[in-house]
C-alpha cells in the first residue's frame, strides 16, 4: 500500500470532518445538534492522530485517541445533563435562550432581533394522517336520528 | 491539476453547504446535494492511488460514506435524523480505523460512541421532544457565512497537507523501522494495551477518575431540583402523552 497516499487520504477525510463540524457548530441552533457537531470534530481529530501514528510506526496516536474518547464520554454526560436542565426550564433547546442571560436591571437587546429573524417563510407542515378506505356496508340512515343529531 | 481540484471542491462545497443548511425553505436542497457529491468526488480524486483496486475502492467507499453522512448530520432539520446520520458517520470512522489497523479503536468507537454516547443523546432528544419541528431547527444562523468559514478551514488544512506531502521522505519512518526488523507489534491490540498500561499508566488512572467525577457531576446537575413532593409543570410546547396529567409529582 502507498503509505503516503494513505496518510494524505486520511488527513483529507479528517479535515473534512472537522470543517463540517465547524459549519454545523456555527450554523445550527439546537444544542444537541451543536453537541453532535463537536463530537464530529473530535472524530476528525481521532482519524488524523491515528494516521500520524501509522506514519511514524508508533502507538502514541492511538493512545491519545483513547483519552479523547474518555474525555468525550465525560463531556457527553455533563452536556446532556445541562441540556436536559435547560429544556426543563425553558421548554426548548434553542441557543437563543442564552441571549436572555443578563444582570438584573440590564437591558436585553438581542432577543427581539432573534425572534424577528426566526420568522419562517414556509409554514410548519401539517401532520399527515393515514387515509383509511371505507370498509363494510354503510348503515341505513335513520331520519328520526338525523332530525335531532347534528352529526350521525 | 490537484490545486484546481481542491479549489473546485472548496467552491462547490461552500455553495452546496449553503443550499443544504436549513434556511426555512426547501428550494435548492437537491441541487445542494448534487453539488456536494461533486465536491466530495473532487476532494477524494486528489488522493494518489493507494494500491490494488480493492484497497482503493474500500477507501473511497468508507471515506465517501463518512463525509456524506457527516454532511447529512449537519444539514438535516430533525435532530433525531441528525443523530442517526451521526451514527452512520461513526460507523464510517470505525471502518476507516479498522482499515488503518487500529482494531481496538475501531471497536471502541462503535461501543463507546455509537453504543453509549449516541444512545444517551437519543434519550435526551426523546425526553425533550417539542411539538413537530421547532422553528430553531428549521432556520440556521448565517448559513452562507458558516459554510464559507468551513470551506476556508478545509482549504487551509488541505494546502498544509499537500505542502507537507511534498516535503516528506520517500519512505515513512514506519517503513524504515519495519526494514530494520523493528515492527511496532505483531498483535496491534496487545501492543496497544502494553503501551497504555506501561508508559501511560498515570494518565489511565486520571482518565478513570475523570469519568467518575463526570458521572457524579451529571447526577448532581440533574437531581438538584427534584425534591420529594415537588410538582414540576410540563414545559410549554411539549406534547403530554395520552391519559397523563400535565404535571409530574416527584416521589
Amino acid at each position: 500500500m502507498n503509505e503516503q497516499a494513505l496518510w494524505l487520504g486520511y488527513q483529507l477525510v479528517a479535515a473534512a470532518l472537522v470543517a463540517l463540524g465547524t459549519v454545523g457548530f456555527l450554523a445550527r441552533r439546537n444544542m444537541i445538534v451543536m453537541f453532535l457537531c463537536v463530537e464530529m470534530m473530535l472524530q476528525g481529530v481521532a482519524l488524523s492522530l491515528v494516521a500520524w501514528g501509522r506514519y511514524h510506526g508508533t502507538l502514541d496516536g492511538q493512545v491519545l485517541v483513547l483519552f479523547v474518547l474518555a474525555v468525550a464520554a465525560c463531556e457527553a454526560a455533563l452536556a446532556m445533563a445541562l441540556a436536559l436542565m435547560l429544556f426543563q426550564r425553558r421548554g426548548h433547546l434553542d441557543t437563543a435562550a442564552c441571549f436572555r442571560l443578563h444582570e438584573p436591571g440590564q437591558e436585553v437587546q438581542l432577543v427581539e432581533q432573534v425572534s424577528a429573524e426566526g420568522e419562517l417563510e414556509e409554514p410548519e407542515p401539517e401532520p399527515t394522517w393515514p387515509h383509511l378506505p371505507p370498509a363494510g356496508v354503510e348503515p341505513q340512515r335513520d331520519p328520526e336520528q338525523e332530525a335531532y343529531r347534528s352529526h350521525v | 491539476m490537484t490545486t484546481w481540484l481542491i479549489v473546485g471542491a472548496i467552491v462547490l462545497g461552500a455553495v452546496a453547504l449553503w443550499l443544504l443548511l436549513p434556511r426555512g425553505r426547501k428550494a435548492g436542497r437537491r441541487l445542494g446535494a448534487v453539488l456536494g457529491a461533486i465536491a466530495l468526488g473532487m476532494l477524494l480524486a486528489t488522493v494518489p492511488p493507494l494500491g490494488g483496486w480493492f484497497t482503493q475502492g474500500l477507501f473511497w467507499l468508507l471515506a465517501g460514506l463518512t463525509i456524506a453522512s457527516a454532511a447529512c448530520t449537519v444539514s438535516f432539520r430533525n435532530p433525531v435524523y441528525c443523530a442517526v446520520w451521526f451514527g452512520l458517520t461513526l460507523f464510517g470512522t470505525a471502518g476507516l480505523l479498522f482499515f488503518q489497523g487500529a482494531q481496538f479503536l475501531g471497536a471502541a468507537t462503535i461501543i463507546i460512541y455509537a453504543g453509549a454516547i449516541l444512545v444517551t443523546l437519543l434519550f435526551v432528544l426523546m425526553l425533550a421532544n417539542p411539538r413537530g419541528q421547532a422553528a430553531y431547527d428549521r432556520r440556521a444562523w448565517e448559513a452562507p457565512l458558516a459554510a464559507t468559514v468551513g470551506v476556508v478551514l478545509l482549504g487551509l488544512f488541505s494546502t498544509g497537507f499537500f505542502s507537507t506531502l511534498k516535503a516528506m521522505p520517500q519512505q515513512t519512518p514506519a517503513q524504515v523501522a519495519a526494514e530494520k526488523r523493528q515492527p511496532p507489534g505483531k498483535y496491534a491490540v496487545s501492543a496497544l494495551g502494553a503501551e497504555l498500561f506501561s508508559r501511560h499508566l498515570v494518565a489511565v488512572e486520571v482518565a478513570g477518575t475523570l469519568l467518575l467525577a463526570a458521572l457524579a457531576g451529571a447526577v448532581a446537575v440533574v437531581a438538584q431540583h427534584a425534591q420529594p413532593g415537588q410538582v414540576i409543570p410540563r414545559p410549554e410546547g411539549t406534547v403530554p402523552p395520552a391519559r397523563e396529567p400535565n404535571e409530574v409529582t416527584v416521589r
